[in-house]
């Protein structure tokens, strides 16, 4: 046993290890770029204008990350709140995600804002209750010290405790909290009509979860190079299973039933403002998200000889992380492109195409996700279950 | 406490953007930063066509989704109804760009809206204020709104502010005919040629701006939002406003 787990141990470094080193160097460029471009063009570095779309792509790579944090957690609680026990082999990963995911979204939103320090005083010396953005502020906080603090209790071994318990409870529901905040902060404004409605605290919730296991599917193989030979008993046991498969294919299909009636109820109605979705059927952008990035993945896994294998498990799942990617900034730029009362000069559509330092911005955040993972693997033995807790120990210090 | 207010009469606005420059020039404003601006546009297709324009400045809504959704408090209702940013506070999310249904803010930090040189390379500034033009107006006081802004905040129309509050408590109209009250008149209004514009307070019944509204039906724009601006528009037979936002523009 502990021969074995040396050997996962050596090739999940060095599997983390070109990852980190891959990380390094693009995060370091982008990074590089931004911080370069933000310093002497600042935020003009955006193609994003006061006529019409205020938020672009940084917002929705924010959105993005921060709802597969939200997810990774969801799926988490599948074990540490409901009592899935065979999710077990996966909960220190998913958790390790979210607090990285998550950090990362930070990251990429700290960018965009225009002060984003004075914020730590302007937030809990203004105390706006009204505002869906504070406390989408505060939920989230709230949500990445539980996790913190729930990374720790399993780093201690410690999976059954009553406090473990506590805190895993409470951090589900924070989690809900604050995908449903950063729902409510676009479902609140009725001069939105194609965000508007408390559908979209619900959308954010649920493609959420489905984010988090496209999430862990495609790491947990990540972290074995691609071949579940690499892995723990317990874990190979779980992904060549058909559990995983099928709720991530349940949530595609949620997914998937959301957006097309979120689609037929904008394209019927004729409310000043929807024709943002006139305009989203017609882009090719739209029909990959769907086609490619949900349609095929969810009829794949709906394969029982492709459920349990891990090439088809794999491709679905980057699929899908690539087509909900897609999705967060359809939703956010479509919401905005018919203009308010704005100017002579004002088109009756606002173009909208992400600036060099956006995307740098994009990059940037994914490297960041993707190194702060790539640090996991190699320290803290991400595959650790409540029954080979002396094996993650060892591995913990022989990394 | 006063409740000031405007009233538009659009039989009289003929569409000459005199308040839209009264305003830039009034506030420093860069240029295609139109804080008042009068919006043209078409409605009708061909042969049936007709051009049209809808002046349109901050409504100082009564109930704000600006200020709602602001989430440090920087965007405020004052206490004589006005609506303010207050630059040392706003941490440039845009949220109240994002909720504000009349497109009136502005984000300091971004490209050049209008053809030309980039004004603020220009005239470039060596402090906190995003730029420094030669044609600054004298009064700066960032906590509400007032002067050439610093980098990486929202900016929108004050009401004239600046002016506006010098004015002694208790006026009921600021007309820019009469001599005592023209100083503290917003600039849109003293400079508006047709007179077009008045400017008053809405919460005293005497006052010109409340006649204008009760006698000539005073309307105003999108008000099935809800955020009940206090900037009322008079149509009478010429004009109209504008019951949708996604107007062909021209
Ligand atoms: S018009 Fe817009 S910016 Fe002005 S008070 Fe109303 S919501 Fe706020
Ligand atoms: S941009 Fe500034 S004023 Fe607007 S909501 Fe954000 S903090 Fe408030």
């Amino acid at each position: 046993m502990a021969t074995k787990s040396t050997e996962i141990s050596s090739h999940v470094r060095s599997a983390a290890n070109a990852w980190l080193v891959s990380c390094i160097i693009v995060g370091g460029i982008s990074g590089a770029y931004m911080l370069y471009q933000l310093m002497t063009v600042g935020h003009a570095a955006f193609n994003t204008s006061s006529d019409g779309v205020n938020w672009g792509l940084p917002i929705a790579t924010y959105v993005f990350f921060a709802l597969t944090s939200s997810g990774l957690s969801m799926i988490a609680s599948l074990a540490m709140v409901f009592g899935f026990k065979q999710f077990y082999p996966i909960v220190k990963r998913c958790i390790w995600l979210a607090i990285i995911t998550l950090a990362s979204g930070f990251a990429v939103l700290a960018f965009e804002l225009g002060h984003p320090f004075r914020m730590l005083w302007a937030m809990p010396t203004g105390m706006q209750v009204v505002s869906p953005m504070f406390w989408m502020g505060v939920f989230y906080t709230i949500d990445l010290v539980l996790l913190i603090i729930k990374f720790y209790l399993i780093m201690q071994d410690d999976w059954h405790s009553n406090l473990s318990k506590f805190i895993g409870a409470a951090s589900f529901v924070a989690v809900i909290l604050a995908s449903g905040m950063l729902g409510l902060l676009f479902g609140s404004v009725a001069m939105r009509p194609m965000w508007f409605g408390s559908f979209t605290s619900i959308y954010y919730m649920l493609t959420a979860a489905l984010c988090g296991a496209a999430a862990i599917v495609v790491t947990t193989y990540m972290a074995f190079d691609f071949d579940s030979r690499n892995m723990p008993d317990e874990l190979r046991t779980l992904a060549e299973s058909d559990q995983l498969p099928k709720v991530f294919a349940t949530l595609i299909g949620i997914t998937l039933v959301m957006i097309v009636t979120r689609m037929w109820t904008g394209l019927w109605s004729n409310l000043d403002g929807l024709e943002g979705f006139h305009i989203l059927i017609k882009s090719p952008l739209f029909w990959i998200e769907f086609l490619l990035g949900l349609v095929i993945p969810f009829w794949m896994l709906l394969q029982p000889s492709m459920q349990v294998r891990m090439r088809p498990q794999m491709i679905a799942a980057f699929l899908v992380l690539g087509g909900m990617f897609i999705n967060r900034y359809e939703f956010i730029v479509s919401g905005q492109i018919v203009p308010m009362f704005k100017g002579t000069w004002v088109n009756s559509l606002e173009p909208y195409f992400p600036s060099t330092t956006e995307w740098a911005m994009a990059v940037f955040g994914l490297a960041v996700a993707l190194g702060g993972y790539a640090i996991g693997e190699k320290l803290f033995h991400l595959s650790a279950t409540p029954n080979n807790g002396t094996a993650g120990k060892l591995a913990t210090s022989a990394a | 406490m006063a409740k000031w207010g405007m009233v538009i009469d659009l039989e009289k606005c003929v569409g000459c953007q005199a308040c839209t420059i009264a305003c830039g020039m009034e506030n420093s404003r860069l240029p295609g930063e139109h804080w008042q601006d009068v919006i043209f546009f078409q409605e009708g297709e061909y042969p049936n066509t007709e051009i049209k324009w809808f002046p349109r400045p901050c409504m100082h809504c009564e109930n704000p989704s600006c200020v709602a959704v602001c989430p440090v408090r920087a965007t405020y209702k004052a206490e004589d109804g006005q609506v303010l940013v207050d630059w040392n506070r706003c941490i440039g999310c845009k949220y109240c760009m994002i909720a504000c249904p009349y497109g009136v803010r502005f984000y300091t930090e971004e490209k050049a809206t209008y053809g030309g040189p980039n004004m603020k390379q220009v005239f470039k500034s060596e402090d906190a204020h995003s730029w420094n033009p030669p044609w600054k107006m004298p009064q700066e006081d960032w906590k509400h709104g007032v002067g050439v802004q610093p980098h990486d905040v929202v900016s929108k129309c004050t009401f004239c502010y600046h002016r506006v509050s010098k004015a002694p408590k208790g006026t009921a109209d600021l007309d820019p005919q009469n001599p005592a009250t023209r100083e503290y008149t917003p600039a849109c209004v003293v400079t508006c040629p047709t007179g077009a514009r008045f400017f008053g307070d809405l919460s005293n019944p005497d006052s010109e701006v409340n006649k204008q509204i009760a006698y000539k039906n005073g309307v105003r724009l999108l008000d099935h939002l809800g955020n009940k601006p206090q900037v009322y528009y008079l149509t009478g037979e010429g004009g109209s406003v504008p019951a949708t936002r996604s107007l062909k523009k021209i």
